[in-house]
């Protein structure tokens, strides 16, 4: 049997993966959990007949309801994303399968590359389900702006599950992995977030593909996707080795 | 079982002055052994070393100084010409217990671009065709050993590093799975079998090594006559 290629070897241990969640179910419910909990909390925090348009008291002065509403999907989905990252290498550290995993002919960044991947459809999900659930709560009307929203949270995502899948990696092999994970990836995913809240809160405030494309903050998403998947490939191997 | 088919001459793996560290415990004190093609037992108490001995052959463990060489080459796992050549099997089984027998043996076969016809020998070597549907999770622990020793044989590597294979396991599985070590055995293939129950092995093996402390206190060789103390 002719022995296969770097893709089809990944695209092997995603779906190990995936068809591991589907029987264990121990990563996604949790992460669909958290975030409709807090999508409810987080509705309930806003007056019932505000707009997008209107401005809220905080402290420090006043924000657009854009912006706090933007805030409130990335920061849910940020910590979604952490809950589930966190269980990233449970399924191979349970029988020490990662040792038998690191023995198989392929290269370190085909294993990064799957987990990666599999955390992104984990990620995904939730926002799939998340989304509506914020349209529902909030009242958000983007009309064909849908597709530049999709196109914002999938170029945060690869950022995200790039960083978060190295950070899981390290913390996997610290007895505390729970708490060590966020207090590792938290401070490297602040810009990518940031420019996730500034362009969200653009598209709920009305502005179309046109303001979006015309913020600095798109190209800072894209440097940091290069960047983050970019050392997450390299620095994979001496985090599992 | 046939323990005289083999004689083994061909060094296979070298460890000079190899010491591993935990902080301040010293697991192994500087080693230097040559060991050849065959089958070569690493016996020794609870403790002694013998599983971190193993993980460095394995190329999972990096030494905190002196050198391993496998067939001449530094062994690291991040080599790929070294890690194709290895099957391990540690303390734990390396197998995912939620997926089933098959499917977890399907996915190293195909990761090591074995043919699935494989899989099957190697189950039916080891006697669980029957609970080859059967989620890993769901075995006895004596049962996962025998899939993790399946799992490790399946690429027929050239080195065999086994932790304790026969944990668990009933006489009529111990002598399956020392089958399927014979079985793999040929000229050029090395395996290394750490039990702190030298009995079994001792009754195929073509060397033996006694590990103490993390020192290595004893090495011999089988030969036509009985053992000669090697080095």
């Amino acid at each position: 049997m002719a022995e296969r290629g770097f893709v089809a070897k990944t695209t092997l241990l995603i779906r190990k993966d995936l068809l591991v969640e589907t029987r264990a179910r121990d990563t996604l419910p949790p992460m669909l959990a958290f975030c409709l909990t807090v999508a409810l909390l987080l509705a309930f925090s806003l007056p019932g007949n505000a707009v997008m348009q209107d401005v809220v008291e905080v402290p420090i002065g006043t924000v657009a309801l854009a912006d706090v509403i933007a805030g409130f999907l990335w920061i849910t989905i940020l910590f979604a994303g952490l809950i589930g990252f966190a269980r990233t290498f449970e399924v191979e550290r349970a029988d020490g399968a990662l040792d038998a995993l690191l023995l198989v002919p392929l290269d370190r960044s085909g294993l990064f590359a799957a987990k990666a991947l599999s955390n992104l459809v984990y990620i995904a999900v939730v926002e799939i389900v998340l989304v509506p659930v914020f349209t529902l709560f909030f009242t958000l009307e983007l009309g064909a702006d849908w597709l530049v929203l999709v196109l914002v949270i999938a170029l945060v995502d690869i950022g995200f599950v790039a960083i978060g899948t190295l950070f899981a990696s390290l913390a996997a092999q610290t007895r505390s992995r729970e708490l060590i994970l966020p207090v590792l990836a938290l401070p490297s995913l602040v810009p990518i977030f940031i420019a996730a809240v500034e362009l969200t809160s653009d598209l709920f405030a009305g502005g179309g593909l046109g303001a979006v494309a015309a913020r600095g903050w798109f190209g800072i998403l894209l440097l940091f996707d290069l960047v983050f998947v970019t050392v997450g490939a390299l620095a994979f191997e001496f985090a599992v080795d | 079982m046939s323990n005289s088919a083999f004689r083994s001459e061909q060094s296979c793996i070298e460890l000079v002055g190899l010491t591993v560290s935990y902080g301040s415990t010293l697991a192994l004190r500087p080693v230097d052994l040559t060991l050849y093609d065959g089958v070569t037992g690493l016996f020794g108490p609870n403790g002694a070393g013998k599983s971190t001995l193993l993980r460095v052959l394995a190329g999972l463990l990096r030494p905190t100084s002196g050198n391993a060489t496998l067939f001449g080459e530094e062994i690291r796992a991040s080599r790929e010409s070294i890690r194709r050549r290895i099957g391990y099997v540690g303390h734990e089984s390396g197998l995912y217990a939620r997926l089933s027998v098959i499917e977890n043996l399907t996915l190293f076969a195909n990761l090591y671009g074995v043919a699935s016809t494989r899989v099957e020998d190697v189950l039916e070597r080891l006697d669980m065709s029957e609970r080859r549907t059967t989620q890993v999770g769901a075995l006895s622990a004596g049962l996962v050993r025998r899939v993790a020793v399946a799992r490790a044989v399946l690429h027929e590597p050239d080195v065999l590093l086994l932790d304790e294979p026969y944990a668990n396991l009933d006489d009529d599985a111990s002598e399956r799975v020392s089958a399927t070590v014979l079985d793999w055995r040929a000229p050029g293939r090395v395996a290394i079998i750490a039990t702190h129950g030298a009995k079994r092995v001792k009754a195929f093996a073509d060397a033996g090594i006694i590990i103490q402390r993390g020192a290595v206190i004893s090495y011999r060789r089988r030969t036509a006559t009985g053992y000669e103390v090697a080095t």
